[in-house]
Formats: structure tokens, sequence, C-alpha cells
């Protein structure tokens, strides 16, 4: 029996987690990251993919291709974020390993090891079921472990997820493979489901004369080979036939072993190539040849070996209806001498461990139903590519996800289930005029190595992040829709003061205020200066200052406090490490008389925020603003620095000093001025002792 | 609207210094509107406050509260048991005057303060900046003067104007923030094609409407002690 669960549907996802094949979040990491909070960004990444250590290498972040601040200057550089991170919780990462005990006493056989199966084991293992993983080599990980060439992927980084998953208590049997150690019945017998996740790991090749000649190489044998420390012997001229990521990986790797003329021959023009863009630039920097518009029409051999490679023009790839359906101008062709060939046009699923009366196949393809997830089998599931077909690891782990869901329903209901619909809204595109009103921060690129150096062996091409380079970038992440809102309509006057203060033009008064989420960027200047109280920020929101402020406090002794004891009240966006972003002990408070506040832009504090703190046992509080010019916000300075005058003149009349309320700037940056700043505000605060004079 | 200015914080601090549970009632309509009443400033006059006797080492209690309008039984009830229930034995409002009074007749030994002065009824001219428009003068005489109001916004409150004090369009008693209403008047009225009634003298005024026929009130019959309402 199927049931089928009702449509999902989200409220609108930001771009990026909506683009994410596992719907990341990715807006929540990006805001860890740039708090300082790289544990909490690791719990994001991992809630939604438990391979962030290889997604962050060589995952195609769709998410970057959507993400609104491309509508300002150019996408925030998650990919880079998320490797960020990962490259800085191991310890963490290691520490927060637990294994799940089995309690649901059934057991799961899952049949392959790359992205998709292994993120079924993890799921299943999350779900508490004796999950056990058959690999037929000698090492997990797929196809990230033999076809994905060091250079993108290193093993280390691979094995960081792996680690990870094992340690739930996934049972992983290498070197066993299906139809030849064991066969599907044998592991039925033994297990209450399975899911077929054997990946597309067989190359297909060209039936053209000249196909079965010495030295024509299935792309991905040659990769895996390899990988594994068994490069084939190459001569001076290797040509790869295919215009996918699969050939630019294997054109890379034969570049790195050696071979002087790298050719690379695909139907497509440079804009069709399905690789992706960037990998093709970095594959042209590196010196390979690319040949586009050309299909091969003959291999050239001498004496059974691969001598050539007459290629035929490509004069179309995709018909009117964009379906393969490539035609070619038989009259133009040319001749290449290359010593092998390298097919790269595509891949299919080596079913040879199943037989037939195990599992029904037609014309070579596992019969599977992608709704259901569902084999010829009951209880016997697929996912990754041979459900899907070709594409990403991140959609391999998506569909991973769904089995193990798919999975769980079935051994818990003994029905199969129809995955539900994803219907997906996200926010669309940040509008023009908003766009054109933010502050353009240039984007930070992965560095790469020097095409020279880099292919002369397999070591990672591209360096991570530093600390400043991911605090810098994660900043530029706009925070979609965690800006302000109405609290309610009750509170709002009409009194039009939000949309004249805001810089975006966003918020407008129709008898009660909107700030649209699709619009708002988060400033936070209308919910300081709303005279209602009314507006709630969803990130950061001041209105609970005082409450914020006793939370920090509460492990404190007003008594042990260094007098004068100052609030001050940072611009987050000045760091360059997490020195002061991590959260103050209650030693530090006290031997520094000083309770660091960080704020993502003091802009959005508001007159209330800048005296209460006197109401907690302030001396003095500091405001401390980015460097002159630096606000992402435009007017939040101005506006602030006229709060801080109200305020100041407002503490007058209470009878504080002017110097209570003080506002200084971040010169150069956090570390290099801050304890600068804080030094001058205690002395102006306290010019007669410099210690004692408030207690 | 009403316009309001705060008062300074240390004459509000002096009118409760004898009390020890105090409420700051905000406002959410006029005040609200233009900055002085509403609950942000209310719960900055609370913290000031606190802030102030707590200096003095004069510890009160001082909380906020603030209704969408003090000058409807309906909305200020709420307020009304607050005071009464939780043991206030004062309340600052930072409603206009109307609100002071609304809230005092109903919270008879219960002592109500002002936290702001009422000015004026006025609108905003440009954000941060209101001006005076009207003086509530109950019988309106703007149709004589192309609806600009000699009363509210001359100096002298001249009916036939301008008065010698007119100097290039500005008033003398304040020439950088105030333009000489007679010459709004005349030029707007040459605008509508009637110059020519400025020659008409435009005769005094009854005052009764205003403040001078006593305490006004007003009745819409319509909805005026509804019978079916009070069976």
């Amino acid at each position: 029996m199927t049931v089928r669960s009702s449509t999902q549907q989200h409220k609108p996802l930001p771009n990026c987690s909506a683009a994410c094949p596992v719907h990341t979040d990715t807006r929540g990491y990006a805001e860890a990251v740039s708090e300082g909070d790289y544990e909490r960004a690791l719990e994001l990444l991992l809630q939604a993919n438990p391979f962030p250590s290889v997604c962050g290498r060589i995952c195609h972040h769709p998410c970057e291709k959507e993400c609104r601040r491309k509508e300002v200057d150019a996408p925030v550089n998650l990919r880079m974020l998320k490797r960020f991170v990962v490259e800085n919780t191991k310890d963490y990462r290691r520490e927060r390993r637990r294994r799940i005990e089995p309690f649901r006493g059934k057991k799961v056989a899952i049949i392959g090891s790359g992205p998709a199966g292994l993120t079924a084991a993890h799921d299943l293992a999350l779900l508490g079921y004796h999950t056990v993983v058959f690999e037929q080599d000698s090492r997990l990980g797929g196809m990230l472990a033999h076809a994905i060439p060091r250079y993108r992927l290193p093993l280390h980084a691979l094995n960081e997820d792996i680690d990870d998953i094992l340690a739930l208590g996934v049972e992983a049997k290498t070197g066993c493979r299906v139809g030849r150690d064991i066969s599907l019945e044998e592991i039925r017998e033994s297990h209450d489901a399975v899911v077929v996740a054997i990946g597309l790991s067989e190359s297909v090749t060209l039936p053209i004369p000249g196909s079965t000649s010495e030295g024509v190489l299935p792309g991905i044998t040659f990769l895996w080979d390899v990988a594994n420390g068994h490069p084939p012997p190459l001569g001076e001229r290797v040509l790869i036939i295919g215009g996918g990521n699969v050939a630019v990986d294997a054109a890379r790797t034969a570049r790195r072993l050696g071979v002087s003329r790298v050719f690379l021959a695909c139907l497509e023009s440079r804009e069709e190539m399905p690789a992706w863009q960037w990998e093709i630039q970095e594959a042209q920097e590196e010196g390979i040849e690319i040949l586009n518009s050309w299909g091969p029409k003959a291999i050239l051999s001498r004496k059974g070996k691969v001598a050539g490679l007459e290629l035929k023009h490509c004069t179309r790839v995709f018909d009117e209806k964009g379906r393969f359906n490539p035609q070619y101008d038989e009259a133009r062709t040319m001749t290449l001498d290359v010593d092998q060939i390298v097919m790269t046009i595509g891949q299919r699923a080596d079913l040879s461990c199943f037989n037939e009366r195990e599992l029904a196949m037609e014309r070579g393809r596992l019969m599977c139903d992608p709704h259901t997830l569902s084999t010829s089998e009951p209880g016997v599931f697929a996912c990754g590519e041979v459900m899907t077909g070709p594409g990403s690891a991140i959609q391999a782990i998506a569909n991973g996800h769904q089995a193990a869901r798919a999975v769980h329903h079935y051994l818990q209901t003994g029905e199969r289930l129809v995955l539900p619909r994803e219907e997906i809204s996200h926010l669309g595109p940040l509008p023009q005029r908003v766009a054109s009103l933010a502050r353009p921060m240039p984007r930070k690129d992965a560095a790469l190595s020097d095409p020279q150096e880099r292919t002369r062996n397999f070591s990672e091409i591209e360096s991570p992040f530093n600390e400043q380079q991911a605090l810098e970038e994660a900043r530029r992440c706009l925070a979609c829709a965690m800006g302000a809102q109405l609290e309610s309509s009750q509170a709002c006057a009409g009194c039009l003061t939000c949309a004249r203060v805001c810089p975006f033009g966003v918020a407008t008064v129709e008898r009660t205020a909107a700030m649209p989420a699709e619009e708002c960027l988060a400033c936070g200047l209308c919910a300081a200066e709303c005279p209602a109280a009314g507006v709630a920020l969803k990130r950061f929101g001041t209105n609970q200052m005082k409450k914020t402020l006793r939370e920090m406090l509460a492990s404190t002794h007003a008594s042990h406090i260094l007098r004068p004891f100052v609030i001050a009240y940072c611009c987050l966006y000045e760091t360059t490490g997490r020195q002061y972003l991590q959260p103050q002990s209650r030693e530090e408070i006290e031997s520094s008389g000083i309770l660091r506040v960080m704020v993502p832009c003091v802009g959005r504090l508001s007159s209330l925020d800048l005296v209460e703190p006197f109401e907690l046992g302030a001396d003095c509080v500091a405001v401390i603003a980015c460097k002159e010019g630096a606000c992402l916000y435009p007017g939040s300075e101005e506006l602030l620095q006229r709060r801080v005058a109200h305020a100041q003149k407002f503490l007058e009349e209470i009878g504080l000093k002017w110097a209570s309320l003080q506002y200084h700037r971040t010169q150069e940056n956090a570390e290099a001025s801050w304890p600068a700043i804080w030094k001058e505000v205690r002395r102006q605060i306290a010019p007669e002792s410099g210690k004692e004079a408030f207690k | 609207m009403i316009v309001a200015d705060q008062k300074p914080l240390h004459e509000v601090k002096e009118f409760v210094e004898t009390h020890q549970k105090i409420l700051v009632a905000g406002c959410g309509t006029c005040v609200t509107v233009c900055l002085s009443g509403g609950a942000a400033e209310a719960r900055l006059l609370a913290s000031g406050l606190r802030i102030a006797f707590q200096r003095a080492h004069h510890p009160k209690t001082i909380e906020d509260d603030t209704v969408l309008r003090q000058c409807d039984e309906e909305f200020v009830l709420p307020l009304l048991e607050k005071v009464k229930g939780e043991g206030f034995d004062a309340v600052i409002t930072l409603a206009c005057g109307v609100g002071v009074n609304f809230l005092a007749d109903r919270l008879e030994a219960i002592p109500v303060f002002p936290g702001v002065n009422t000015t004026f009824y006025g609108a905003v001219m440009e954000p941060g900046l209101w001006a005076e428009m009207c003086s509530g003068c109950g019988e309106c005489i703007t149709h004589l003067t192309g609806g600009i109001c000699p009363i509210a916004r001359c100096s002298k409150r001249l009916f036939n104007g301008p008065c010698g004090g007119s100097e290039k369009g500005r008033c003398e008693v304040d020439p950088l923030n105030t333009p000489c209403v007679w010459q709004l008047i005349y030029d707007r009225m040459k605008e509508l094609g009637r110059l020519h009634e400025l020659r008409n003298i435009i005769p005094a005024k009854n005052w009764r409407p205003a403040l001078d026929g006593g305490v006004r009130h007003t009745v819409r019959e319509r909805i005026y002690r509804l019978e079916y309402k009070n069976r």
C-alpha cells in the first residue's frame, strides 16, 4: 500500500536556502560566522548535511547563484564560509560526536557508500536503526573517494565527514562486493530494508571506429586508478572526450601526471559546456586546450594502439526542443595526434551486482520509482545517481535524506511513502531600487595556487579563508528577511518615522507601518527611532536590551566589578578575529570593568538602550561605532550620533556627567583600537583616580 | 494633531519626589506621532527616573504603560485598573493635557502629573518640525482668508493684516522661522483670483465658541446615550 503525504509548504525561505537541495540554513551560518560562533555555524551545517567538509570544497553552490547580494555586487562566498567553519571547528566536531545505540530493533543495509548512501545511513542511524553499509572498495566515499581528484577534495576532508557518520554507529563492510561476496538475497534475509545507492560507476564508451584500441581509457576508471595510486602510463599528448565536470577533472588530472599537451574535445560550445564555468576556467589556466564544437569521428590507431583522433565539426548539440540531438558538418574534420584518449561522455550504473531475479531492470537500468524511491522488491529502495541520473554531490545527499525517510516510513508502517512534493517559496530578487542604495562590498574569492605550481602535483589548490576574510565575507550577507517587523498593528500610530528614517526606502505607512521582509536590509534604524517602540528586529532586537544585559551580568558580583564599570556597545562588524566576539567570562568582566555587547551595527541602539545600562550599575556607556564611512547602512552614523547627543542631554538632566555616555569610532580594526578606546573611556569618566571614583 | 513637548526631567522628578510607586503612562496617538509621549518615551522617562532616584539613594518603583488613547474610557480602563490594582501612588502621563484631566478625573486620590507641555494643534512641516496651524477657536473663518488661519499663524492674531512688522514676507517676531501669514494670505488669494475680497474688512469675531463662552462640549445625538445601551 502506498500513502501520499500532503504537499509540504514552507514560509518563504531566503533564496540561498531555497536553492540548496538540502535547504541548509545558509543565512543562519553566515550570521553565526559573523558573530564568531563557528560552533553554532557547524551545528546548522550538520543539521542539513552530513558532508559539510566535502561540500565546503566541491559543492557547486547553487545557494550562491541565487544569493540576493548579487543585485548589489556579487553573491556572498557561501561555500568558502562553509569551508572556513569546518576547518575551524575540528576539535569541537570530534567532541560532539555521539554514538546512537540502535533502539528500533531493525536493521537496514545500504549498498554503496557514496554521498547518497552514507547520508541515508547517517539519517537511519540517527533514527535508531542498525545500519550497515556494504562497499566493494577498501575505502568509503564512492565517487568522492575515487573519482573526484584530490586537488579538489583531499582525502582528509572526506574522512572528516565519513568519520562523523561512522561515529554514530554505522557499520561499514568495506571490500565486500554485493553479487560476489554476498548476494542481495542474503542481505535481504538478514536486514529489514535495503537501500541501493551504487551510483553510476562505469563510463559509457563511444562505439566509433578504433574505440577498442589500446590507450582508450574509460574516464571513471582513469580517475579511480589515479586516485588509488595506480596511474596508467601516459604519453605526451592526451585527449579527453566530453564537456562535463568529469571530463574537466580527467583533463586536469592528466596534466598533473606530467602530460605536456592535454586536449579536451566536446560537442558543445564554450557556453553550452555542462561543466561548471569556474572549473573550465581553472582548467584553461592550467594549460588544458579546449576544442569546442568538435565530435569524435574515429580513433586512429597504429598496431592496435591509439595514434590520434579524427574529429568532425558539430554544428548543433540540441534541437529546437532542447533535446540532445547533435548535428555534424561531416565535411569539416580535423585530426589530432594523441597517445591516449579518455572517454568521459557519460556514466552508467554497474548493475552486475544484482541478477534479474533479485531486482527488476530495464534496458540496463534499475527499475525504480522516483516518487517513492522504491524498486520492484518491497523493502528495497534506491537513491543517489542510480535513481536520479547524473547529478551533483549535494543532490545525492538530498536524495539520501529522502531515502532514509522512505525507509523509516516503510519500517514503521509497512507502507510505501510517496515523497511529498516540495513547494519551496523564496523571497525573490532584491528589488533594484533597494539594491542600488545598499553599500557595495567586494566579494572575497578563494585564493588558488599558481597554475604552474599546482599542476605539479595533486595538492589542494585552494587556500581556505583566514579568520579575517571569513568575518568580512560573512558580514556581506544581507540577512534577508531578518530585519524589521511591526510587533502589532495596534502599537503603530502611523507616525511615518520609520518611513522617514529608512535609508533604503523600504518602510512605508498605510494606516500602519509595513517593512516588507523581502526588501528590508535589517539595519534596525526604524526600530531604534519608533516612538511607539513597536518595531521588532528578528536579528539582534534591541527592545529587550535590559534583559540581555542582565543575563550577561548574571554570573558577576556587582561589588567585584572594577570601577568605573563600562558597558561598551561595539560594532561587531569591525572585528577581525574571535577575540572580542566570544562571550566574556565572569572573571574577565569583573577584572576589566568592561562588559562588551557586540551589536551588528550600533546604529540600531535606541535612546533607551543607551540609558538603561545605568540602571544596572554601569558608570559609563561607551558606543564604539565602525570606522568613519565604513557603516553598511547609509544614514546610520548620523542618526546614531544624534541619538547619543539626545541621550547625553537626558542623562545630564538626571545628574550624570556628560562623559557618562561616550561615542567613539574604531580605528583600523577592533583588535587594534578597542583596548585604547576602553582605556580612554575609563580615563574620561574617572579623571581623578581612574579607578575608584564611582565605587 | 495635538503637539506637545516633554517637560524637563528635573521638573517631573520633583512632582513625584514623595511618592513610592509611580506609573509613567504613554499615549499612543498624537504625542506618539510628535515623538514626545509614546511608548518609547514612556520607557525612557521611567528608566531615567529610576536612575535619578537610585542615584539619590531613594530608589522607587517606576513602571511604564502606554495605551492607544488616553482620551477614551475604553482605552484608559486597563490603565486605571493597573494603577489602582497594583498600588501605584502617582501617575505621570505623557499624554496631552486632555489625558492628564481624563486620568485625574478617574483616579480620585491618586495624583496625576503632566510629563509634557501641550503646545498647539499643528502639522509636520518637514520631518522633525511641527508648526501651529489651528487654535481651536470654535468658529472657523478661513473661508475668508484662502484657507490660511490668521488666528493661529499671525503673531498678533490680526484679522485684517498685515501689520507694520511684516518685512519681506516674514514676521518681525521671529523672522527666521515664521512667515508673515498676511503675506501668505495675500499670495494665496491672488492665486485664487480673489484678491479683491481682501478689500472687505473682516468683522470682529464671535469668541464665544472659543474659550470665552465657558467650557465647551459637543454632543453627537446619533450615538449619545443610546437607550438600549442603558436599559
